[in-house]
């Protein structure tokens, strides 16, 4: 009997599996035809512009390279994603820590902060801290109280602002993909380290950090790249004195109209962002990646 | 014996202490603004003299912020309904095709998230201007459906892995026709992530900022863009209001999806 129901059955797989095959295909056509018109044609359109206007050649990105106040710009964007990068895994690093060996009330806890705080609505996260950070506001007035300063900071319109507030947003991004390496790292090995007569320096600096090292390098990068892109919180925070890159472009389309030059800065951070995403998936495995910079 | 928290030692109360400062840190802006949005100093003095519902009163009567209201919620619903039935037709034709080239396909579906938001805010802008679509609610939703699609894709692509696909073949074997199969074996067997990708997709559309900025006219703008344009002027309190409204809202569509979590390990 089994005999004579597989040869019955197995055509019939082998029939539908095919059939499924040149379907599936055409189960992807509309989003395929969705993302070549609007995303692909668009974003291809804009680098090309950087070429074509206002005279084919490459003018923009020579004027890009060449003004002090875009060198200027490009500076900002890296050293503040840089230092927030820096930041954000010193802090990171230990709260991931804690998340990973917590008992699971605790961690449940600290869990549930950090979806929270990764979920609330950007502009209102970055309001707070506008609020917070200005002349009159609350750090100003608890620093004063205290006898720490005697007379206000500037914290909003700069770059500190912009850093405290970045910092803030890219916490969670480096936190949780981070807990996820701790976790998988097996105690024991720790335990052995520490049989074998590591002190706990010796324990950290010789077996924890290198074997977190894929995770924090994978999150590091992703806090950086993201960073890069990001627009409504430097620019909400920066001013417009202390412009970074995604400000930039976007003044240029919307207040200058100049099309080619926003185009040339659009292609330097697509190529430093996708470059250094293709580093991420080429030397680090396939980590968990982020949302493009708001 | 660093990953274990009963014999950390000393260090312990190392890590608890940034945890805690970073737990503070994470939560109390958030509070911060839920406070204010109910203190009667225009000026955001806190702690505030007194307080009030004005605020939200202002906020809920008057009609350019209703409108705006309305709009992002129009334009969330259509882009989470688009998001579901192109990402689950996507994410079919990924998980049950084999052919050259697929992972690159599946590279190029994804890329809308990596990309800086920034990039192709512009290039939309540039493109719907041409279109003249620009300030309609199909520029906002097209928009938002090309960021939202690479989430979509993901959560139910996952769900459909951990789907063994042999209970498509013997419902297949019993006679059933591909429609049905798919219909009363495929698709209940994955809803919950089809839940999950829908509440991320509204979420996405619900936040974004960026791009609606650039899609936006003065008579069609969604709640981000008009709290992004208010800012730019002043701090008013208003927008402490409108912030812990989305901040409540977004709390209540995270309980939902940890109870959808919970329910799909059950």
């Amino acid at each position: 009997m089994p005999t004579a129901l597989s040869s019955v059955a197995v055509p019939a797989r082998r029939r539908f599996r095919l059939s499924a095959q040149t379907r599936g295909i055409k189960l992807m056509l509309p989003v395929l035809l969705l993302l070549l018109v609007f995303f692909l044609v668009p974003v291809l359109t804009l680098l090309l512009r950087s070429i074509m206007e206002p005279t084919p050649g490459l003018q923009n990105y020579a004027e890009l390279l060449g003004s002090q106040t875009y060198v200027r710009v490009f500076f900002n964007t890296f050293m503040v994603a840089g230092v927030v990068t820096l930041i954000t895994l010193l802090v990171g690093f230990p709260t991931a820590w804690l998340l990973a060996i917590l008992p699971p009330r605790w961690s449940r806890l600290l869990f549930a902060v950090l979806l929270l705080s990764m979920w609330t609505n950007l502009l209102a996260r970055t309001y707070a801290w506008m609020v917070l950070l200005q002349q009159t506001g609350l750090v100003n007035r608890v620093l004063l109280g205290l006898g720490v300063i005697d007379q206000p900071l500037t914290l909003v319109n700069n770059l500190i602002g912009v850093t405290i507030g970045m910092t803030y947003i890219m916490l969670p991004f480096l936190v949780l993909p981070l807990h996820a390496t701790l976790r998988a790292i097996d105690p024991s090995t720790l335990r052995a380290a520490a049989v074998c007569g590591a002190s706990r320096w010796q324990s950290l600096r010789l077996v924890l950090l290198p074997l977190a090292l894929p995770g924090i390098a994978s999150g590091a990068l992703m806090v950086f790249v993201m960073s890069l892109g990001y627009y409504v919180t430097p620019a909400l925070l920066g001013g417009t004195s202390y412009m970074m890159l995604a400000e930039l472009i976007a003044q240029l389309v919307q207040s200058l109209l100049n099309w080619g030059l926003a185009g040339a800065a659009a292609f330097v951070l697509l190529v430093v962002t996708l470059g250094l995403y293709a580093v991420q998936l080429r030397y680090l495995g396939a980590g968990r990646s982020g949302m493009g910079g708001r | 014996m660093l990953l274990d928290y009963d014999r950390l030692g000393g260090w312990r109360w190392g890590l608890v202490g940034v945890g805690t400062v970073v737990m503070l840190f994470l939560l109390l802006p958030i509070v911060f603004i839920a406070a204010l949005s109910f203190g009667d100093s225009q000026w955001l003095v806190f702690p505030p003299p007194g307080w009030t519902m004005q605020w939200y009163q202002q906020l809920l009567t008057d009609p350019v912020w209703v409108n705006a209201l309305l709009t992002s919620a129009k334009v969330g619903v259509i882009v989470t309904v688009l998001s579901v039935v192109l990402g689950l037709l996507a994410a079919l034709g990924l998980a049950r095709s084999r052919f050259f080239g697929k992972s690159a396909l599946q590279a190029f579906f994804l890329t809308p998230m990596v990309l800086p938001v920034v990039v192709l805010a512009v290039a939309l802008y540039a493109f719907f201007l041409k279109l003249g679509l620009t300030g309609t609610l199909t520029g906002f939703v097209i928009g938002h459906l090309i960021i939202a699609l690479p989430f979509s894709i993901i959560t139910i692509g996952n769900s459909l892995q951990s789907f063994d696909s042999a209970l498509e073949d013997a419902a297949m074997i019993c006679g059933a026709s591909p429609l049905e199969v798919k219909w009363r074996v495929t698709l209940p067997a994955i809803r919950l992530g089809m839940f999950a990708a829908a509440i991320f997709s509204f979420l996405i559309s619900w936040d974004e900022v960026v791009l609606s900025i650039f899609m936006a006219s003065p008579t069609l703008q969604t709640l981000p863009v008009l709290i992004w344009s208010t800012l730019r002027q002043d701090l008013t309190p208003v927008i402490a209001s409108a912030s812990t409204l989305l901040v409540a809202f977004t709390v209540v569509l995270m309980l939902l999806a940890s109870f959808l979590k919970k329910g799909s390990r059950q």
